[in-house]
């Protein structure tokens, strides 16, 4: 017995076999496994505030001096634009108090009414390269749980795939594991947008089989259907930027282009429910 | 012993930080270098095939715990890549650094196929060449390029180990 605890073969063997075994347990979420994992996020999450704190600093004192120019021809244009919408606001907030009294009256239930933003900033990214998960810096603690929505003020992120103690990773909707169920808000047609290997490089996702009689052009507007349960009805998602056909394929697949930039995503909102839900899944009323 | 456990726990650590948050800053052609990667490499090829799998094991699980989708995933591939360099180079030149750069070049593309290839071949699209283009001979050069760095701060400490059991024996 203490022969085959020796040998270097067996000991690899079995651990293979109870890794294997703790992979398949924690492929679960509510798996109690992972409150392993929130043992070295409590540890590291507070040195990634730091470090990622610092980087953004030293990365930013760097592109002070190649800016300035841009930023000022920005600065006329944003003027110019800020004039535009205020003037485009005030005529619309007439139209908001209008459509918040025809609510009242139809007593249709605003979607966004039920849930709580809640700020956060981006710790840490993932460490490989094939992921587009990163880290958040809000957790169980500020009330954050599985699968609520990761918003910016344009447009929709992704999910909370794992809610920590004090920090969270959100898997965003242009990695290859992400489906979100939209909808084309032109025509009120479903499609499913996904990440896709090649075009998430460039910050693109894909609508896969869009059946042939369905209405789809360049430049329409994509919004979250809020079926699955995951995302709330009507955040917007995007816009159509492709729409092709594989020869010899049925269905056509568009490419969308989502409405938040990627690669400078820096603070998001975490959307949390606010209807409690207990353990047996009805509402608390 | 304990010297070398807090040292390489410390190494772990802090490669893991600098990789989830600084290296963002600095990605070469959107590829940032797998420090955790080098390290196992560095270190299997400095000592035995046993602490090359016990390193291995655990950069694997800090990875798996501070991102990642199911737990065990990298630390299975960390511990064989571990294991099967220390058990590699018993016959080699250990300080040499062509042969430090031959293996992370190696190991780096053998690695993220495994990556790859464990991810998506559930999914059902695998496209080899295409990720091989514009990711892993990347960051298999940038890996190169780091690797020089962390195999000086591992020469260092492994030295330092070796004179340290030295002295230890003469009492």
């Amino acid at each position: 017995m203490l022969r085959l605890i020796r040998n270097k073969f067996f000991v690899i063997f079995t651990l293979t076999v109870v890794i294997l075994v703790v992979m398949g347990l924690s492929s679960n979420q509510n798996s109690k496994l992972n409150v392993v994992r929130n043992a070295t996020s409590v540890i590291l999450s507070p040195f990634q505030k730091f470090f990622d704190f610092t980087g953004e600093k030293i990365n930013g004192t760097f592109v002070y001096f190649s800016d300035v120019k841009a930023l000022k021809e920005e600065n006329d244009l944003l003027k110019a634009q800020i004039d535009e919408l205020s003037k485009e606001n005030k005529e619309l907030s007439g139209y908001k108090a209008k459509i918040d009294e025809l609510r009242l009256a139809l007593n249709i239930k605003n979607h966004f009414e039920d849930y709580e933003p809640i700020g956060a900033n981006i710790i840490a990214k993932d460490m490989g390269n094939w992921f587009n998960i990163f880290t958040i810096d809000r957790g169980i603690q500020d009330g954050v749980s599985n699968n609520d929505a990761v918003v910016t003020s344009k447009g929709l992120v992704g999910r909370i795939l794992s809610a920590e103690l004090m920090s969270s990773k959100v898997i965003s909707i242009i990695d290859e594991d992400s489906t979100v169920s939209s909808r084309i808000v032109k025509t009120n047609e479903e499609v499913y947008v996904k990440g896709d290997m090649k075009l998430k490089d460039q910050g693109l996702c894909r609508a896969n089989s869009i059946f042939n009689d369905v209405d789809i052009a360049v430049g329409d507007t994509i919004e979250t259907s809020g079926l699955g349960g995951y995302y709330p009805k009507g955040i917007t998602l995007g816009e159509v930027m492709e729409v092709r056909r594989k020869t010899g394929e049925l269905f056509r697949y568009a490419i969308i282009k989502p409405a938040v930039d990627f690669k400078r995503l820096d603070e998001v909102f975490v959307l949390k429910s606010k209807k409690k839900v207990d353990k047996t899944g009805e509402n608390e009323k | 012993m304990r010297v070398k456990i807090i040292s390489y726990s410390i190494l772990i650590f802090i490669m893991a930080l600098l990789q989830s948050t600084v290296f963002n800053y600095i990605k070469i052609f959107d590829v940032k270098p797998n420090l955790l990667l080098i390290l196992i490499v560095t270190v299997a090829l400095l000592t035995n095939d046993i602490e090359g799998a016990a390193i291995g094991f655990f950069s694997g699980l800090v990875q798996d715990m501070a991102s990642g989708k199911v737990l065990g995933f990298y630390a299975l591939l960390g511990m064989y890549l571990g294991f099967s360099i220390g058990a590699m180079n018993k016959r080699l030149n250990r300080e040499n650094i062509l042969i430090l750069l031959f293996f992370t070049f190696v190991s780096s593309i053998i690695y993220e196929y495994f990556v790859y290839l464990l991810n998506s071949i559930v999914r059902g699209t695998v496209d080899l060449i295409y990720p091989f283009r514009h990711l892993i001979l990347t960051e298999a050069l940038y890996n190169c390029g780091v690797s020089v760095l962390i195999f000086a701060v591992v020469l260092k400490l492994n030295r330092w180990f070796v004179s340290m059991d030295k002295t230890l024996r003469k009492y």
